[in-house]
């Protein structure tokens, strides 16, 4: 079993680090390869403010001179060895900027993932033991959270609760409350498809037939929900897990931008505008990696909460 | 048959007489249930016995499974409305308020459900799921109750209980699943055990097993039981009292030997007759005797246009028996052997097997799950190929054969799968259906095929303007004869049955048997026909092979293996027919009452 | 809200099924008449407002919506009603493009993957982790500002960011029916390959599929309007819905220059949700 376990895990994290590199190389293709030769126009942009030496340290720097293919390997390396360059707006190390932006970005997404597990619970727990009225009306409000664009969510929570109730300033959008509205704007997309995927496998194990004979058994329905229910609805909604980290960082450019945060969507979004091809290049590959390894995660963990899952299956797969 | 005799206090066996007892252990009156518009049970009423049996026997959409629910009270109000009066010894439970009832559950009512594989929670131990069984004996100690637990399953027969105990369902095999289930059942000592199909889902041998442990510990504590079945021959031999159902209404009851013996409504006696292991012989005469109307010329003579059949007219090698011995084989399979490779380990799915098959004959391939009987059809029908050993379809080898080859000995080699629901495509209709093996091979012109296509939902006994519907819109067994009908369109030699009726009501089994012999007398065809049910086998094959882990552990004549069984696992596998061991016949139907020796339902009930 | 959660929002088993009776509920009779609305806006804007959505009475600057600017007026005295108008037919042919793309890239992997298996499948495969490794809308954004800010490029990136679900749902689907007794009957009736795979396989695979292309057309309406939110889109005097809002947001004495186009979006996709679910269900 641990060995089996072990193979799998090794396998598994194989192909994450494979996965990783192509999203690199993927990343690099479109930046540099579609557009042509975005990098020195912006470095040529006389607004740029850098002196002729600034620039060829930088063309040298990244190859820039050199076939794509070069560039690409010279960028790869860097990449493997953590080095993700220097900023060519700011001439700032990537690096740097990305870890300033990070704290502010980590703080939001993970308030916003535990309000949309919240939500998510509360919802498909409602919809399923919530009187049958409440229950429909429960049952159709993920199909409304998912018709509605975060940004119009932002924009009313900012309208409602910051313009007429007072409740936080946008002049401080790092203050808790701020935070918090910030937090929701995200989350209520994110909580939707959660809260349906965990409507429709609860759905699904209450009609199974273990259900019945529990409740031959003589069990209530919240003793069934909690000792029969809950860990087998939610089991497919740990494999969604890695998509609703992407959901987050995807949706954070829009929420900074609204809410006025400095984080990674605000970097993200400045990169596009200045052509910072270095800096989106470096966020766009981290948060493939955070995609791949919470994936991972999530893939490794299945098997330790699901004894059905045979790994040595699972590893070839 | 013997004139009605209702009431049936006669026979001797009168645990069902209500003024003897004033308050019977399970009393059903008047009990309707809808679901929304749709009314599904009419006014059923029976009485149980303390410590009695009783079976609810019906086809699929009789409604028995709906009466047990209501019984157990397991239907969500929201989807159906119960009406009518259920007492369980003496008390009415349908009024009873919830939690109340939630007292009896379990203690004074247990539930036994169909498919042991999916009632029991994949993700949770079944230790700790007896446990939530073992807690209604109101035992506070958990080591008390594990202690409790492991003795109850050494008392239904599960070897090693502790292994048992920690391991999750998909570990255990179905017969064990089934063991655990009716542990954890008579755990808490109920006074009634609602048993719904307890055993449609497992092997042969092991529902005799199942069966068995059940009698044997309901006599021992003193349980009352409720069966839930299908299976009028299962039904006689394991309960005291029958309620025969049909469309949610009571068609017939009275004690088991009665019912079985002498059923007095038509639908009873259909039921009766189309146990396959009461009436051994009952399409001998249809396979074997002379072709009688005019299908058969017309399907020879159009046959003769485009292929011709390997030798002349296949009538009279179905009638002469004395002539097949020198005749060479339509089907040989000669040791063949096949592995796979699972999980590293390498298993042996077919091992040596042999057989052949005579022109206009039936040879049956008999086995449990496992047996690889399975794997034997698609290795004759070229869907795999063998390791060793040899196949000859019509005289030809079909190792090695290319693509093209393959196809051509397809052409006379069909196959009607187990299942008509998932063997038809049901995005299309039912004479595109039929034509599809006709367009492929490229047989006649188009307007031939139409005739054709006609003819085969003709000789299958479908009326023409099915061939416009769905699958969806049709049954069970009307979806099997389009799967016949498209197997036989373009007119193979040799058709291969995988469990043809295994998906299909009794009723609905006797009417595809009936059609399967008569086709194979009208044209001649020879049939490989795949079975768990060895009692269908006696009905339809010439000879026989009984397969066990891929090998051949007996073979011969049917009357050879079926009179004279030489290997212990098939005489297992005959014992554990249910309805034989001396149950009545029809024949029987005339004797006097006390004449009738039942031995099993002795055993069972006393 | 990007293209990756409506797989797993599908895949999950068999939802609400427990309702699909036939005939139409009143909520999908009235889904459909905005989306027959929202269609016929696009097509002929000038049917429904005699004003123009260019050029503005300068005299009538930020009105509250009236009876005559139902939607009030924007900062120029354009009436803010004609600007939705006129936007829909960019906003919905962005969206349909996007879907295109997603749909025929991605049904194609998904096929040839699913039907082929083997090396084939291997290779795809891994291509469709990684475009599924770069969170959806990073997609987006990144191939929209290498191809330029336009509302037709945003529409390419919605649709390349989108091919990776379309993929994972087709090949579920082929191997699904793939394996399914009938497929391997027509083998046994004499088919190849190719006549399991145009005659069995796609009819039976397509229309969860099909499912999921009318979903992804309400998401990348959404999605559309978020880079057009940003400024990835058409640039003004252009007003694709999320420039609409984005540029309402100025304005804080009149939150129904935010409010109305925001509206539309969502009563637009909330329709488009609703008939995929009724289509799902409607078996």
């Amino acid at each position: 079993m641990t060995s089996g376990y072990g193979r799998f895990a090794l396998a598994r994290a194989g192909q994450a680090a494979v996965v990783v590199l192509l999203a690199y190389v993927l990343t690099f293709l479109v930046i540099s390869v579609l557009p042509g030769d975005a990098i020195t126009n912006s470095l040529r942009d006389p607004q740029s403010g850098l002196s002729e030496a600034d620039i060829q340290r930088i063309v040298q720097y990244y190859g820039l001179d050199q076939p794509v293919l070069v560039q690409l390997a010279l960028s790869l390396g860097r990449f493997l060895t953590g080095e993700l360059g220097f900023s060519l707006q700011s001439n700032l190390p990537v690096a740097q900027i990305v870890g300033d932006a990070l704290p502010s970005t980590l703080t939001l997404a993970s308030t916003a993932l535990a309000i949309a597990v919240v939500f998510a619970i509360g919802i498909a727990y409602g919809a399923h033991y919530a009187p049958p009225r409440w229950a429909g009306l429960l049952r159709s409000i993920p199909s409304f959270f998912l018709s509605v664009p975060n940004f119009v969510i932002g924009l009313v929570l900012i309208e409602l609760f910051a313009f007429r109730l007072h409740a936080f300033t946008t002049t401080d959008p790092n203050s808790a409350t701020a935070t918090l509205f910030a937090a929701v704007t995200l989350a209520i997309p994110v909580s939707a498809p959660l809260a349906e995927v965990l409507i429709a496998s609860l759905d699904h194990e209450s009609r199974q037939e273990y259900a019945l004979v529990a409740r031959s058994r003589g069990l209530d329905g919240a003793q069934l929900f909690a000792r029969h229910l809950v860990k087998p609805s939610a089991l497919p909604s740990v494999a969604m897990v890695a998509l609703i980290v992407g959901e987050l960082l995807g949706g954070s450019v829009i929420t900074e931008t609204i809410f006025g945060r400095d984080g990674i969507g605000t970097v993200v979004q400045k990169a596009v505008t200045g052509e910072d091809q270095p800096v989106l290049q470096a966020v766009v590959s981290l948060s493939a990696v955070v995609f791949v390894a919470v994936n991972l995660a999530a893939d490794l963990l299945t098997p330790l909460l699901d004894p059905r899952v045979n790994v040595r299956e699972a590893a070839n797969a | 048959m013997s004139a009605p005799n209702p009431g049936g206090p006669t026979t001797g066996k009168d645990t069902t007489v209500p003024e003897t007892k004033p308050s019977p252990l399970l009393g059903v009156e008047g009990l309707h249930v809808a679901y929304g518009d749709r009314k599904v049970v009419h006014d059923v009423g029976f009485t149980l016995a303390r410590g009695g049996s009783l079976a609810l026997i019906g086809e699929s959409g009789s409604g028995k499974s709906t009466i047990a629910k209501a019984v157990l009270r397991l239907l969500q109000p929201a989807e159906a409305s119960v009406g009518g009066s259920v007492r369980l010894a003496g008390t009415e439970v349908l009024s009873l308020p919830e939690r109340q009832f939630r007292a009896l559950r379990g203690r004074q009512l247990g539930f036994i459900p169909q498919d042991p594989g999916s009632a029991l929670n994949p993700v949770r131990s079944i230790g700790t799921q007896a446990h939530e069984a073992a807690a209604l004996t109101g035992e506070r100690d958990a080591a008390v109750r594990r202690r409790i637990i492991l003795e109850v399953f050494e008392q239904v027969g599960l070897p090693d209980p502790v292994r048992v105990y920690d391991s999750y369902p998909h570990q255990l095999s179905g017969g064990m699943l089934q063991r655990v289930l009716i542990a954890l059942t008579v755990l808490p000592r109920p006074s009634l055990i609602v048993a719904d199909e307890p055993t449609s889902a497992l092997d042969v041998t092991v529902q005799k097993l199942i069966l068995d442990l059940l009698g044997d510990l309901r006599k021992e504590l003193d349980i009352g039981l409720l069966l839930i079945t299908h299976d009028l021959a299962i039904a006689a031999e394991r309960a005291d009292t029958l309620v025969v159902l049909k469309d949610g209404a009571v068609q017939e009851q009275g004690p088991a030997a009665q019912v079985f013996a002498a059923p007095r409504t038509d639908y009873a006696r259909n039921l009766q007759a189309d146990v396959p292991a009461l009436n051994p012989d009952r399409y001998r005469s249809q396979r074997t005797g002379a072709p009688q109307d005019t299908l058969q010329r017309t399907w020879q003579d159009s046959a003769s246009q485009d292929v011709a059949t390997q030798d002349g007219t296949t009538a009279d090698s179905t009638t002469a028996d004395a002539t097949t011995a020198d005749r060479p084989a339509q089907i040989a399979v000669t040791d063949v052997t096949k592995s796979f490779r699972t999980r590293g380990k390498e298993v042996r799915a077919v091992d040596g097997v042999s057989f052949a098959v005579e022109r206009g004959r039936t040879h049956a391939l008999v086995g449990e799950s496992g047996s690889g009987k399975t794997t034997a059809v698609r290795l004759l029908l070229g869907l795999e190929q063998p390791d060793s050993g040899t196949i000859t379809v019509g005289g030809h080898s079909t190792a090695g054969l290319t693509r093209a080859g393959l196809r051509d000995v397809r052409r006379h080699l069909q196959l009607v799968y187990q299942n008509p629901f998932t063997s038809l495509d049901p995005t299309w209709r039912v004479g595109r259906i039929i034509r599809e093996p006709l367009d492929r091979f490229g047989v006649g012109s188009t307007a031939d095929r139409d005739h054709r296509v006609r003819e085969a939902l003709q000789s299958v006994g479908l009326p023409d303007d099915a061939s416009d519907r769905r699958p969806a819109q049709l049954s069970g067994g009307q979806r099997q004869r389009v799967a016949i009908a498209r197997a036989l369109v373009v007119r193979p030699d040799v058709v291969v049955l995988d469990e043809p009726t295994s998906a299909l009501d009794v009723s609905v089994q006797a009417g595809i048997l009936e059609l399967l012999a008569r086709l194979q007398r009208d044209l001649g065809l020879t049939y490989v026909f795949v079975s768990h049910d060895l009692a269908l086998v006696r009905q339809m094959a010439d000879t026989v092979s009984v397969l066990r882990r891929g090998q051949v552990v007996e073979h011969g004549t049917v009357d050879q293996v079926f009179d004279r069984p030489q290997h212990p696992y098939t005489r297992a596998l005959l014992d554990a027919i249910p309805g034989t061991s001396g149950l009545a016949s029809p024949a029987m139907a005339d004797a006097p009452a006390e004449h009738r020796h039942i031995p099993k339902l002795a055993e069972a009930a006393v | 809200m990007s293209a990756d959660l409506n797989f797993a929002r599908l895949r999950s088993a068999g939802t609400a099924t427990l309702r699909s009776r036939a005939g139409i509920s009143p909520t999908v009779l009235v889904s459909f008449l905005v989306i027959l609305l929202v269609v016929l806006w696009s097509l002929f804007p000038s049917l429904f407002t005699g004003y123009s959505p260019v050029n503005g009475d300068t005299g009538s600057k930020l009105d509250a919506p009236s009876l005559q600017h139902w939607f009030g007026t924007d900062y120029l005295g354009r009436d803010q009603y004609a600007r939705v108008v006129y936007g829909t037919a960019s906003s919905v042919t962005s969206a349909l493009v996007a879907v295109a793309i997603g749909l025929v890239v991605g049904s194609t992997i998904g096929l040839a993957s699913g039907f082929r298996g083997g090396w084939l499948d291997a290779t795809l495969g891994r291509f469709v982790d990684v475009l599924l490794a770069i969170p959806g809308f990073l997609l987006a954004v990144v191939i929209v500002s290498s191809l330029g800010f336009q509302t037709i490029n945003a529409a390419i990136a919605t649709g390349v960011s989108a091919v990776a679900v379309f993929a994972r749902l087709m090949r579920a689907e082929v191997i699904r029916v793939r394996r399914s007794a009938f497929v391997e009957a027509s083998y046994l009736e004499g088919g190849n390959r190719l006549q399991a795979l145009l005659t069995h396989v796609l009819p039976n695979a397509y229309r969860s599929v099909l499912v999921l292309a009318v979903l992804q057309f309400g998401t990348s309406i959404m999605v559309i309007a978020s880079l057009a939110f940003l400024g990835y889109g058409d640039p003004p005097p252009s007003s694709d819905w999320g420039l609409l809002v984005a540029s309402g947001k100025t304005y804080v004495t009149a939150p129904w220059l935010v409010y109305a186009p925001a509206l539309v979006i969502v009563a637009t996709v909330l329709s488009i949700n609703r008939i995929s679910r009724w289509l799902r269900n409607s078996k």
